[in-house]
């Protein structure tokens, strides 16, 4: 009897990774401002530019690109260290977030040397921000579906259509939008293709939709008979699919899964005091035993990416893990703080930390890849289907 | 051992075990058979001493080495005191001492040592009824001794276990010691090694329901197709796989924390957390699995009780995961909130 194995073997990021983890630590010290209580659950959707451009001075936006396009040409593994002390430390990394995670590597892998001189030293310089043009109306888990089309003219492309969800389209500078550029909307994986559409073209609105918990990230983006130049296409006409589903991998594999509200953990241990009641440390302990367990599996998937091999399924695993700690947190924490909090001060700082985290925790297990997505790509990885 | 070596022996245990352990023998523990050829065996093949250094007759494998074939023991439901007794074996060679053959078990817990003799009662044993010897270790006087007490000078109140293991209490009423050494490793050590090795027990058991309830997915038809096509099932399954993936991931985190850290003290974070992940997920590995196999795995006659009884059993022994959770959460609160993220990278109680 043998089934696929699907195994994280523990990995050491490398001294030179740690040595950085060290120069990262002490740059947020001096250089993390103020930011507000509600901010720092999502540091990687609260946007300042400025910390972007300190940051893409260090050469820690794009780090493993090319020094050609302003990269550091640095490993995955060091990247992966950046990116968890910015989580672990609330630092609002959220301007240059996806164009860091994706988009760059979209366009290293895909995109024409113009597109990537361009654009890639802005992005590095922490000064160029992308949005995601993935999702539409009709097309959310199924996004083989999608209707925005591109209709090819001489010299470039009519787009008409609407995309959703779009993280900060109204402060980005660019949105990687998935189209279809032949074929019918039946045709699914066929015809689709990616173009690199500047959010200022004449044709495209930008309207918010604002979430359940009051805030504004998301917009409705509309292209009406908007003309795109035909040297914004990304890569070849027709390869859309294959190449956001290769977006996607790097959606989903990082530590921004399960590192979305450590500051709800942070914040628990404030007001359970440094000597809580045995029963208290103990659902904490688990709690924390849990997180050490999805660092451990993360940081394995960041080893095999580093190897050279395409983790998809353990990504999508770890997401899935990630993902339902992460609505478990705040649900614990609410629970054990009533119960054994030592001051009500902390404990009216601590429910407004909770209560905000309990309205954002829907969103986790939906975004980059529903828990339903996510199982069906892990039951494909057992050999079930 | 080098790499290929470590491979070999890992090759011919699990092969061993998944040949020789069959249903029967399981069973037969249960009904109280101990299974001695079964047991010479593994004394033959050399498991009990993989982690002895050569110049004690041991094989001279590191604590990684013996990890890895315990996780193969937990995949098999090895029902002898083989962790047990590879862990004995390593506490007797750590103090001075020279492992002798026969099945043996640890006693952790609240004893004293007087004038070389050793006095206390000990609750869920492993193995107690079937040991030969039971090896000790106590704090006494700042410095940390292994005993070694044969049977015949222990007093045991059989306690099978609830997957049909013959565990009981031991009590010890100054009693003589075949052996007794002075060792680097504490008595809360040596719980943290036995910790470890259940936890890779349970990592192994945890692989083999995932690997049982898959292929019976697979080869269930109902409503005319096989229950592995319906997406409630693959989701179920899906879980199920997480579960068991961070189970073995904790576990082998662990194991590579310890045998790096050093026998005295390396890994003892990742151990607690491993621990209290292993038993923390047995629950939902156990109850997925059962309710993908129905009636079927609810059975004596079906092998899964070999391993879920097993995972609920391993839950609480040698520290439950309310046990080494307040371990840890007692530690994180006592470093403070500042101090949460550099531990957990660290893997470190307190950074």
């Amino acid at each position: 009897m043998s089934i696929p194995k699907l195994e994280f073997p523990p990995f050491h990021l490398p001294p030179e990774a740690e040595a950085l983890r060290g120069e990262v630590r002490e740059f947020l010290k001096k250089t993390l401002p103020a930011v507000k209580t509600e901010d720092r659950f999502a540091s990687w959707n609260t946007r300042s530019s400025d910390f972007s451009r300190a940051l893409g001075k260090r050469g820690w936006i794009g780090i493993t690109w090319p020094k050609q396009y302003g990269g550091s040409e640095r490993s995955f593994l060091d990247r992966y260290v950046v990116t968890e002390e910015l989580l672990g430390n609330g630092a609002p990394a959220g301007a240059h977030w996806v164009a860091d995670r994706q988009s760059g590597p979209l366009l290293l892998r895909f995109g024409s040397e113009e597109q990537r001189q361009a654009i890639l030293p802005k992005i590095t310089a922490g000064e160029c921000y992308f949005s995601i043009g993935m999702s539409e109306p009709d097309s959310g888990s199924d996004l083989a579906s999608v209707r925005t089309r591109a209709e090819p003219l001489p010299g470039g492309f009519r787009v008409n259509g609407t995309k959703v969800w779009t993280s900060g389209a109204h402060h980005n500078h660019y949105c990687i939008t998935l189209v279809r550029t032949s074929g019918q909307h039946g045709d699914r994986h066929k015809g689709l293709s990616q173009l690199l559409v500047d959010l200022k073209t004449p044709g495209v609105t930008i309207r918010p939709i604002i979430n359940l918990a009051g805030r504004h990230d998301w917009n409705e983006v509309t292209f009406s008979d908007c003309f795109i130049p035909e040297e914004c296409l990304i890569g070849n006409e027709g390869d859309g699919w294959l190449q956001v589903t290769s977006e996607l991998a790097f959606e989903r594999s990082g530590p921004e899964r399960f590192m979305q509200n450590f500051h709800v953990l942070r914040e628990l241990v404030r007001v359970l005091g440094r000597q809580p009641a045995g029963r208290a440390a103990s659902i904490l302990g688990r709690i924390v035993a849990r997180l050490w367990t999805l660092r451990q599996m993360s940081v394995a998937v960041a080893g095999m990416m580093q190897g050279g091999k395409s983790p998809a399924i353990e990504a999508a695993l770890v997401k899935d893990l990630g993902t339902i700690y992460q609505q478990d947190l705040p649900e614990i924490a609410r629970v054990l703080a009533e119960s054994d909090a030592t001051t009500e001060d902390d404990m009216a700082d601590f429910l407004d930390v909770a209560q905000y985290a309990t309205m954002m925790a829907p969103s986790y297990t939906i975004q980059g890849g529903t828990t339903q997505v996510l199982r069906g790509i892990v039951a494909r990885g057992l050999g079930l289907r | 051992m080098d790499h290929d070596t470590r491979e070999m022996l890992l090759d011919t245990a699990g092969r061993f075990f998944a040949e020789r352990c069959g249903k029967e023998i399981v069973n037969g523990v249960e009904k109280g058979a101990w299974p001695g050829d079964f047991w010479t065996e593994i004394e033959e093949m050399g498991l009990p001493l993989t982690a002895v250094p050569e110049d004690k007759g041991g094989v001279g494998g590191t604590l990684a080495d013996l990890m890895a074939v315990l996780r193969l023991a937990g995949a098999n439901a090895v029902p002898v005191p083989l962790a047990e007794t590879a862990l004995a074996n390593l506490l007797i060679a750590a103090a001075g001492g020279t492992p002798a053959s026969g099945p043996a078990t640890i006693v952790l817990g609240n004893l004293s040592v007087d004038n070389g003799r050793l006095s206390g009662k000990v609750d869920r044993v492993p193995f107690a009824s079937v040991a030969d010897r039971f090896v000790a270790v106590a704090n006494s006087g700042g410095k940390f001794v292994v005993s070694v007490v044969d049977k015949a000078n222990a007093k045991v109140k059989a306690a099978p276990s609830h997957a049909g293991e013959p565990y009981g209490t031991v009590a010890f009423d100054k009693a003589a010691c075949a052996f007794s050494g002075v060792s680097t490793v504490s008595a809360e050590r040596a719980l943290e090694l036995a910790a470890l090795a259940r936890a890779m027990q349970m990592a192994g058991a945890a692989d083999k329901v995932l690997a049982t309830t898959v292929e019976y997915s697979k080869q269930r038809v109902q409503f005319g197709r096989s229950i592995s096509t319906f997406q409630a099932i693959q989701h179920m399954l899906a879980e199920l796989a997480s579960c068991v993936a961070a189970t073995i991931a904790s576990a082998e985190a662990a194991s590579r924390d310890a045998d790096e850290g050093g026998l005295a003290d390396g890994g003892s974070f990742s151990i607690a957390a491993a621990k209290t992940q292993a038993s923390d997920f047995a629950q939902r590995i156990c109850g997925i699995s059962h309710q993908s196999m129905g009636a079927m795995g609810f059975t004596h006659e079906h092998v899964l009780h070999h391993y879920t009884r097993r995972l609920w059993v391993w839950r609480r022994d040698f520290g439950s995961e309310s046990f080494w959770g307040e371990k840890i959460g007692a530690a994180v609160a006592k470093a403070g909130p500042q101090a949460l993220w550099p531990s957990l990278t660290s893997s470190k109680y307190a950074a």
